[in-house]
């Protein structure tokens, strides 16, 4: 839009706003982007005054006077400590002691010590609290403050740079390495030998620059390799142990048997217990306390060993930093930043000469206080400001540099005002085009990715997860489009395809295939098994028209279900995927790291803007939804689509209604099982039993926020829904984390979000009919 | 006090919106009388009975001019309710009984006998609703009611799976069993009935008419009515033609005055000189049609190549049954060929192929997908039927847009781009975009069912247009079923009047209003002459 039409766009809103001067709505809308702009006038004159001698000044004066604030704070909670130490040894010392300060109650005793430390603050901050710089002594301090700062910045830089090295390495070789006691074993005690083979799986390790980790991965190596055996003898024995519940049916009869035929005895039932002498003393203890049991007339309770969990994944996890060596020059410019550190403490003592009776322990706690006001991560102008502003208060500080601290987040402000504003101004030339929801939703997506520069969480990092999430949710909902074009609308029992498609996950599993053979392999048998189920599944659905919503939810949780019983039977044999002790059944969670976990996401991916594009999954996802567009554009995707919109027209036109109903449903399927697969591949780990039991409610809340109804749906509207939803939600995540304390609240927001779009949805369709 | 009239309605006048629905229409009808009331579809019959009733939609619709009074007294009846407690019932087309209540139950309800008990007379607010039924009294009256109406059955069984028959009639027991009742309103009660059942019922009106109950009897039945009748009042078009007495007039004087010449034919055109003469298009032999309240039982009919055969008669008489049981969207049964081949029935998709095209008369719901596009709309049919406007496997976008730019050229569709959904449309655009769809389809013979309802006049005049062009242009053979009798004679070569399921009669355009009245209601073989 040219600027004289952007005018022109705007006069007309001013003169529909002069027209009908009691639209409340228009008012309001254009109050609230006039005091917008205000703002975004006053954020620009704060980013200009950036760097002027003034507002350097001030930022100096700031810099020094948090740095006084931080180290007498110190100070103050010091007295406070030994103050609130005073007071409860004086309670002991006053008979307080043993029962009599137990009676008290430890919140009395807590409230009696915490009135000491409030009383010995008081008179702390009269003495500490804001100690006057000496002018003469402003230049010394000003200049270890500046030295500090340099030293700080030199050192955070490469201890970063280095810790993310070893991360990269640490998760790529943990994720890689199938079993660490087969590396180990193979390599003895040899350190050449096992670092050649931990080379042989991460390659990065040999280049010369990561020498210093070298140590540290072969303790990590070992660590790994006995914490692996350890569990393998712990399940070992627990499995055995509990066997011996169930071998041996009259205990009674034992009671006479001394220790040695007791063992005798076990060894003969359980053959495997010969082998491990080991676990004698506990076998027999174990006998001996069932005989006791039986003896007192009760039932041994047979265990059920396969209870036991698997060996859960290691991988996603943060790096273990307990094997992280510094290099050489990062421990130098550790020696300089403590020698910059001596240098400013002596400085503060000279004006806060009571610092000098501080213990050691306490000065470090305070240097690190300073460190942090001194680095805060990132050296933006506000995050600076902020860390200054935040010790101090904001007592003498020039407006302009007022401004120009707050600068960001008055941007923020105003842009999310101007947004507010626009909506309501806008409201009756939006609503009609996007429908409410979907402007609430994307107006929601714009703020939380402002509220996100807000909490300096990175966005191009936020936004290579959203296009990551894209990748395994998008296939997911791009099987709900076939079910709403045929008409038998949400297809909650898209649960059946993923049940599908994890079978063929499990089958690539079961014949140890790997790479890009394996993935193609789990997608095909994915299909092959959900194309009869889905036909199956559509026959029950042509059979209850009318009330397809109730059955597909109802039979998408009871396949669910009904497969848990299935996933214990099914007669895979691969030690790699069924429960290791009982044998049998296929466990909750599998690895596909060591197969093809992450291989469409890792393909061709590259980074721009520090946002990391999971290139193959994209152009995967992009395929399907090639092939549905496509689809939809034939004869039979025509008459499908018709079929679901209007069944009578479609009959009228010589269309089997009930045929393209069971297409449309297997297509469902079909792309629900194809879904899972690389729903899985990007997870990592494939999930059964009643891990997929959400996918469908997933999956519709995504494609109806993208603007699809339980009647239409179009390419563009998953691809959209999928965008904003995981959007919201990641985006959501991060900053209710951040926001308010404690994990849970995110989890909320996506039920929340979720549930309420499909509740919408339907409540636009008049119980899921048409008219 | 007493009047010479039990009801007398003066002067009605009822406007829905800027339409009038009725005009100065007067009913007068003396006690113990029955008095017909005849009229063609839309005549205001049902609207007249809504104002008699106080039906809320009357007042929801701002009310009517005109007075009501009973016995000479003028009454304002507010509800149905309070109707009824003025004396007036009514026997509904549709039964309003409760299939799982027993028969008893239904003629009491609400008017139950009961006995009080200490409960309910400590809880006397509650009234009567905590008192216990008097079954055996109950089943009493309703014993003697039955008897009335001369239906010798039990009265505790239940009403789910009677016989359509006996239900009327216990519609009827529960009518006359309401004390005071001094008129009875039959809306068409024969409709559901076989010909000894009937008879019983006009006898059983006699009957009560004997007792002093007067009878507004709503039929279209015109022997009936002159059996049963002592007066007659007719409507045509919201407007009182005549009221007289049965035994000053006959069945053809009847017919004629209900169907009445209209003033002008809807659109002027060229009479062919000589009918036309071509071969069988289509010969339909016996046809059995299950459409809900369109059933067809046995139509037997021809239609001629190159002409516009006009299928008329009244609703629910099954007209609408042919195009649909023929094209495959309802049930049907027996013989039909078209050119001289055999068409296999209930096969919509082989019709289409044989080269048939229908415009439904449900536009909305089977005539269009509403949220697509005119331009998807219009190739829809011809791209599943004869897969037309397809490029390889993919539909051909830009052909269907330049056809359906075509389209909207030829007939004059209204709208904004052929992008635009249909159901933003206007309904006679729709109808255009129907027609449009059924063109696309390339046929030789064209069904379409009610072409011009619930559209404007202009667009009637383009639709009606547009078949006389295809007709006469390009020699299509066209069936026109309409309930406008005048649209179906200002283009019809020939017009079949469909009465209870089966052809009364064939007549041509310029056949009496007589021939056409006793045809729709059901006298056959009067105009034989266009056979």
């Amino acid at each position: 839009m040219s600027g004289f039409e952007k005018e022109r766009e705007a006069g007309k809103g001013i003169r529909a706003l002069l027209k009908r001067p009691y639209s409340v709505r228009k008012a309001v809308g254009a109050a609230v982007m006039v005091l917008a702009l205000q703002l975004l006038i006053a954020a620009v004159m704060g980013y200009s005054v950036r760097g002027t001698e003034s507002v350097t000044a001030d930022l100096k004066e700031l810099r020094s006077a948090a740095v006084v604030h931080v180290a007498s704070e110190g100070l103050v909670d010091m007295m406070v400590r030994e103050a609130q130490a005073a007071r409860r040894k004086d309670l002991r010392d006053n008979g307080y002691e043993g029962r009599k300060f137990r009676e008290m109650g430890s919140n009395e005793v807590d409230a009696i010590i915490a009135e000491a430390g409030d009383e010995a603050r008081g008179k702390a901050v009269i003495l500490y609290g804001s100690p006057n710089v000496p002018a003469e002594a402003r230049p010394a301090l000003d200049a270890a403050i500046q030295e500090l700062e340099t030293r700080l910045a030199a050192y955070g830089e490469l201890r970063s740079a280095e810790r993310k090295t070893f991360s990269g390495l640490y998760v790529s070789l943990v994720d890689s390495v199938p079993s660490w006691s087969e590396l180990t074993a193979a390599a003895g005690e040899d350190d050449e030998a096992l670092f050649a083979a931990l080379c042989k799986v991460e390659p990065g390790l040999a280049k010369a620059e990561n020498a210093q980790f070298r140590g540290g991965f072969l303790t990590l190596a070992r660590d790994m390799a006995q914490k692996e055996a350890d569990r393998r003898e712990s399940e070992m024995k627990t499995q055995l142990l509990a066997e011996i519940d169930g071998a041996i049916s009259e205990w009674a009869e034992l009671q006479e048997e001394t220790d040695d035929g007791l063992w005798e005895i076990l060894c003969r039932e359980i053959p495997e217990l010969a082998d491990n002498d080991r676990y004698r003393a506990d076998a027999i203890a174990r006998v001996r306390s069932n005989i006791e049991t039986v003896l007192a007339g009760k039932e041994v309770a047979v265990a059920d060993s396969s209870a036991t969990e698997g060996n859960t994944p290691v991988s996603e996890t943060q790096a273990d930093y307990r094997y992280f060596t510094a290099s050489d020059e990062l421990k130098r410019l550790e020696k300089e930043k403590d020698d910059a550190h001596s240098a400013l403490w002596d400085r503060l003592t000279d004006i806060v000469p009571s610092l000098k009776e501080i213990k050691s322990k306490d000065r470090d706690g305070i240097m690190e206080n300073v460190d942090k006001v001194l680095y805060p991560g990132d050296l933006s102008f506000t995050s600076r400001y902020q860390s200054y502003t935040a010790d101090v208060g904001e007592q003498d500080i020039g407006t302009l540099t007022w401004f120009a601290g707050g600068a960001e987040n008055i941007l923020l402000l105003g842009l999310a005002l101007l947004l507010l504003g626009a909506m309501l101004f806008w409201w009756d030339t939006l609503t009609p085009r996007f429908g409410v929801p979907r402007i609430i939703i994307m107006l929601f997506f714009l703020y939380l990715i402002l509220a996100a520069q807000f909490f300096n969480i990175s966005i191009p990092l936020m936004m290579g997860n959203v296009l990551e999430r894209m990748v395994m949710y998008g296939i997911l909902a791009l099987a709900m489009m076939p079910g709403i074009q045929c008409g038998i609308g949400l297809n909650m029992g898209m649960t059946i395809g993923c049940i599908a498609g994890l079978l063929g996950v499990v089958l690539s599993l079961q014949f140890d295939m790997t790479g890009a053979g394996g993935l193609f392999f789990a997608v095909m048998s994915g299909v092959l098994i959900a194309v009869p189920l889905g036909w199956a599944y559509s026959i029950l659905l042509n059979r209850m028209k009318g009330n397809e919503m109730t059955i597909s939810t109802y039979v998408g949780f009871s396949f669910v279900s009904l497969m848990c019983i299935g996933w214990m039977l099914l007669p895979f044999t691969n030690p790699k995927i069924i429960w290791l002790l009982s044998g049998q059944g296929l466990r909750v969670t599998h690895s596909l790291l060591g197969s093809y976990g992450h291989l469409l996401d890792k393909m061709l991916s590259f980074e721009i803007f520090g946002m990391k594009i999971p290139t193959g999954g994209l152009l995967f996802m992009g395929l399907c939804c090639l092939l549905m567009w496509l689809f939809s554009r034939t004869r039979v995707g025509i008459a499908m689509t018709a079929a679901g919109s209007n069944p009578r027209f479609a009959e009228a036109s010589g269309i089997n209604v009930n045929r393209m109903r069971s297409l449309g449903t297997i297509l469902s399927t079909v792309f629900a099982a194809v879904g899972i697969v690389i729903y899985s591949q990007s997870f990592g780990y494939a999930q059964l039993y009643t891990a997929p039991r959400q996918l469908g409610f997933i999956a519709a809340s995504a494609i109806l926020i993208g603007g699809a109804s339980v009647r239409k749906a179009r390419v563009g509207h998953v691809l959209l829904g999928v965008f904003l939803f995981e959007g919201v939600l990641v985006f959501g995540q991060q900053i209710a984390n951040s926001a308010v304390a404690g994990g849970g609240l995110s989890e909320v927001m996506r039920i929340m979000i979720s549930n309420g779009i499909i509740l919408y949805a339907l409540t636009q369709t008049g119980g899921g009919r048409h008219e | 006090m007493s009047s010479e009239f039990i009801l007398e309605m003066e002067h009605i006048t009822k406007m829905y919106g800027p339409n009038p629905v009725l005009k100065d229409v007067s009913l007068r009808i003396r006690p113990g009388e029955i008095h017909a009331l005849l009229g063609e579809n839309g005549a205001g019959k049902s609207t007249l009975m809504n104002v008699l009733f106080g039906m809320p939609v009357i007042h929801s619709t701002g009310g009517f001019e005109g007075s009501v009074s009973l016995n000479g007294v003028p009454v304002a009846i507010q509800s149905p309710m309070d109707a009824m407690a003025k004396g007036i019932g009514m026997v509904h087309q549709e039964f309003m009984l409760i299939p799982g209540f027993s028969i008893t139950d239904n003629i009491k309800l609400n008017r139950e006998i009961t006995t009080s008990w200490w409960l309910s007379r400590l809880l006397r607010r509650a009234g009567r609703d905590l008192e216990f039924l008097d079954r055996e009294s109950m089943a009493e009256d309703a014993r003697q009611a039955l008897d009335a109406v001369g239906i010798g059955i039990d009265e505790y069984a239940l009403v789910a799976g009677l016989p359509v028959g006996h239900m009327q009639f216990i519609e009827i027991a529960r009518e006359i069993d309401k004390t005071g009742m001094k008129l009875l309103v039959f809306d068409e009660p024969t409709a559901v009935l076989t010909e000894s059942e009937a008879a019983q019922l006009l006898k059983v009106m006699r009957e009560i008419a004997a007792k002093g109950i007067a009878i507004i009897f709503i039929t279209h039945r015109l022997d009936e009515v002159m059996a049963a009748a002592d007066s007659i009042t007719i409507l045509r078009d919201g407007q009182l033609v005549k009221t007289l007495a049965t035994a000053d007039t006959d069945i053809n004087e009847l017919a004629g005055l209900m169907i009445g010449r209209g003033d002008e034919s809807v659109i002027q055109v060229e009479r062919r000189r000589e009918p036309v003469q071509g071969g069988t298009a289509m010969s339909i032999r016996n046809l059995w049609v299950d459409m809900p309240g369109e059933n067809d039982k046995g139509i037997t009919i021809d239609v001629r190549e190159g002409e516009i055969l006009g299928i008329g008669g009244l609703a629910g008489q099954g007209k609408i049954g042919i195009p649909n049981g023929i094209m495959g969207l309802y049930d049907a049964a027996g013989e039909v060929t078209l050119f001289g081949e055999p068409l296999k029935l209930n096969d919509a998709k082989g019709a289409l192929q044989r080269g048939l095209a229908f415009v439904s008369e449900d536009r909305r719901g089977v005539g269009l997908l509403l949220d697509e596009s005119i331009a998807d709309n219009i190739a829809f049919s011809a791209m599943q039927a004869h897969g037309q406007f397809m490029k390889g496997p993919l539909k051909d976008s830009g052909g269907i847009r330049r056809y359906a730019q075509e389209m909207i050229r030829e007939l004059d569709i209204r709208c904004t781009s052929p992008a635009q959904p249909v159901g933003t449309l206007s309904g006679g655009n729709q109808q255009k975009v129907c027609v449009a769809r059924a063109l696309a389809l390339n046929p030789k013979f064209l069904f379409i069912a009610e072409p011009t309802r619930g559209i404007d006049i202009g667009a009637k005049q383009l639709v009606l247009e547009t078949l006389v062009r295809l007709n006469r242009e390009q020699g299509m053979t066209i069936v026109m079923v309409s309930s406008e009798l005048q649209e179906l004679r200002s283009i019809c070569d020939r017009i079949a009047i469909v009465a209870e399921g089966k052809v009364a009669d064939i007549l041509s355009p310029e056949d009496s209003d007589t021939a056409f009245g006793l045809a729709m209601s059901g006298y056959s073989g009067q105009g034989g002459e266009a056979q």
